[in-house]
């Protein structure tokens, strides 16, 4: 037991303190959370925007320019594999750049778009069409209709699946190692391959991710308990 | 005050309303009844264009609102309009319910919106409810609240679309006295509903809808006493 314990304790301080190694993972968790953030702001806008473009009103059955472009950004994002469209930004669109974190924020963030788009578009599907109305008949304009009446509620609507695709969003930056970022994910692997030891170094980082999704369906939650104020349920 | 000429609405190729032909003057209090899908609903919809008319005219105030050049928006707020459900906006307190639309459009300022709302539930009896939001409301506070939020606007006409279909039936007398005291205040009123009752004492012109146009116009006491087509006939014995 003691012989165990020894082992165990010398294995952990090769993963995390040995060469002040724990400084590599809070560091790579921060370009994690770093893109993750970032990317969600992006999609938030991005998708709500195209969520509007989705529901413009057709006319006389046809769908306008702006219910395609909507339809073609949704069709080619979900149709094809994120991290082929980080390689894609990285190797060909921004080949340009040095800036990794750039190049994944903005590829995640018109990745997560697409989703959010969905998300918001159900959302402000579920808002009774009277409240428009009610809106219209007191003389305010569509958009303001939206703006103060629609989408706050649409986005009350659209809270737990949202919360779900950020929770996404922030376990699927592990793939920007593809790019030679240094996130949570390859730090832990390559302290691993350094190590000689996968265990520490793994199981480390994924405690860390469990903790941030955590803080994030909490801090969701507490939004979630703001926003139903108004309701008696 | 308001005149429909020749008015058609179609959806798809269902023609809902086929040719109505009206004129309300101010001070008027319109009550509109007639069997369900008889586009009473349909018609008092169109006047403020929450529908749009396939085809005719309606005027209102000396403008002809059915033209496309006309700024839809800025006819609404003098037309005032109280649903089967209420629709107040859940996401807004009570206050913010009636003052969103004066300020937002900038016709009053926060504080002054904020006093005239105060009058207007003191005209309700629902001060007290002014920092609510609308699901901790009964039905029949919601709707003196949508009534009041509708009166924000200083209309010049209130169009009420079965304001009281959706309530239970002890709260109607409270939402019908709210229409009542409007009504002697002098308003001019537009009102489908199935309410005989409150036909009978307050309009001064009943119309009977059915098949998508006005069948019998007349005022309360020979409306009721004396129907002259056979679908009247027919639908009042029904209802009474």
């Amino acid at each position: 037991m003691g012989d165990w314990l020894a082992k165990t304790s010398q294995r952990f301080v090769a993963a995390f303190v040995t060469e002040d190694r724990w400084l590599l993972y809070i560091k790579g968790f921060g370009i994690t959370v770093e893109i993750a953030f970032f990317a969600a702001i992006i999609g938030i806008i991005l998708g709500t925007i195209v969520a509007l473009m989705k529901l413009q009103p057709s006319k006389n059955g046809k769908p306008t320019v702006l219910n395609t472009i909507a339809d073609i950004y949704i069709d080619i994002i979900r149709g094809t594999p994120s991290v082929l469209q980080l390689l894609i930004m990285w190797f060909i669109i921004l080949k340009s750049t040095n800036n990794g974190v750039l190049v994944a924020t903005l590829s995640f963030g018109i990745n997560s778009g697409a989703y959010v788009a969905e998300i918001i578009r159900a959302g402000i599907l579920a808002v009774d069409k009277g409240q428009t109305e009610a809106g219209r008949s007191l003389g305010l304009s569509s958009a303001q209709t939206l703006r103060y009446i629609v989408l706050p509620q649409a986005f009350k609507n659209a809270l737990p699946p949202l919360g779900n695709e950020f929770i996404v969003l922030l376990k699927e930056t592990a793939i920007v190692g593809y790019v030679s970022l240094s996130d949570l994910t390859r730090v832990a692997n390559q302290i691993a391959s350094r190590t000689y030891d996968a265990f520490m170094p793994l199981i480390g980082a994924a405690v860390i991710y469990l903790i941030a999704v955590k803080l994030l369906t909490m801090l969701f939650a507490m939004l979630e308990r703001r926003m139903r104020q108004g309701d008696n349920r | 005050m308001i005149t429909v000429k020749d008015l058609h609405k179609k959806f798809n190729d269902n023609h809902v309303l086929q040719g109505v032909n009206y004129h309300i003057s101010p001070g008027e209090k319109i009550v509109v009844v007639g069997p369900s899908g008889s586009g009473k609903s349909t018609f008092l919809r169109c006047l403020n264009l929450l529908e749009t008319p396939t085809s005719g005219e309606i005027w209102f105030d000396g403008k002809l609102i059915t033209d496309k050049k006309t700024d839809i928006n800025e006819v609404r707020r003098h037309m005032g309009m109280v649903f089967q459900h209420f629709n107040l906006f859940n996401n807004l307190t009570i206050m913010d319910n009636i003052i969103l639309a004066p300020t937002k459009l900038k016709i009053q300022k926060p504080e002054e919106a904020k006093e005239n709302a105060l009058a207007l539930l003191k005209r309700v009896n629902l001060v007290e409810k002014a920092d609510a939001y609308p699901a901790q409301l009964s039905g029949g506070q919601k709707q003196r609240i949508a009534i009041v939020r509708s009166l924000a606007m200083n209309p010049k006409v209130m169009l009420f679309d079965e304001p009281t279909s959706a309530l239970d039936p002890e709260m109607v007398g409270e939402v019908l006295e709210v229409m009542k005291e409007l009504a002697e205040s002098g308003m001019t009123m537009v009102c489908v509903t199935h309410e005989m009752g409150f036909a009978r004492e307050v309009a001064t012109k009943c119309l009977f809808m059915d098949g998508g146009n006005i069948m019998e116009e007349n005022t309360p006491q020979e409306f009721f006493a004396n129907p002259q087509c056979d679908r009247l006939q027919d639908f009042l014995s029904k209802v009474l």
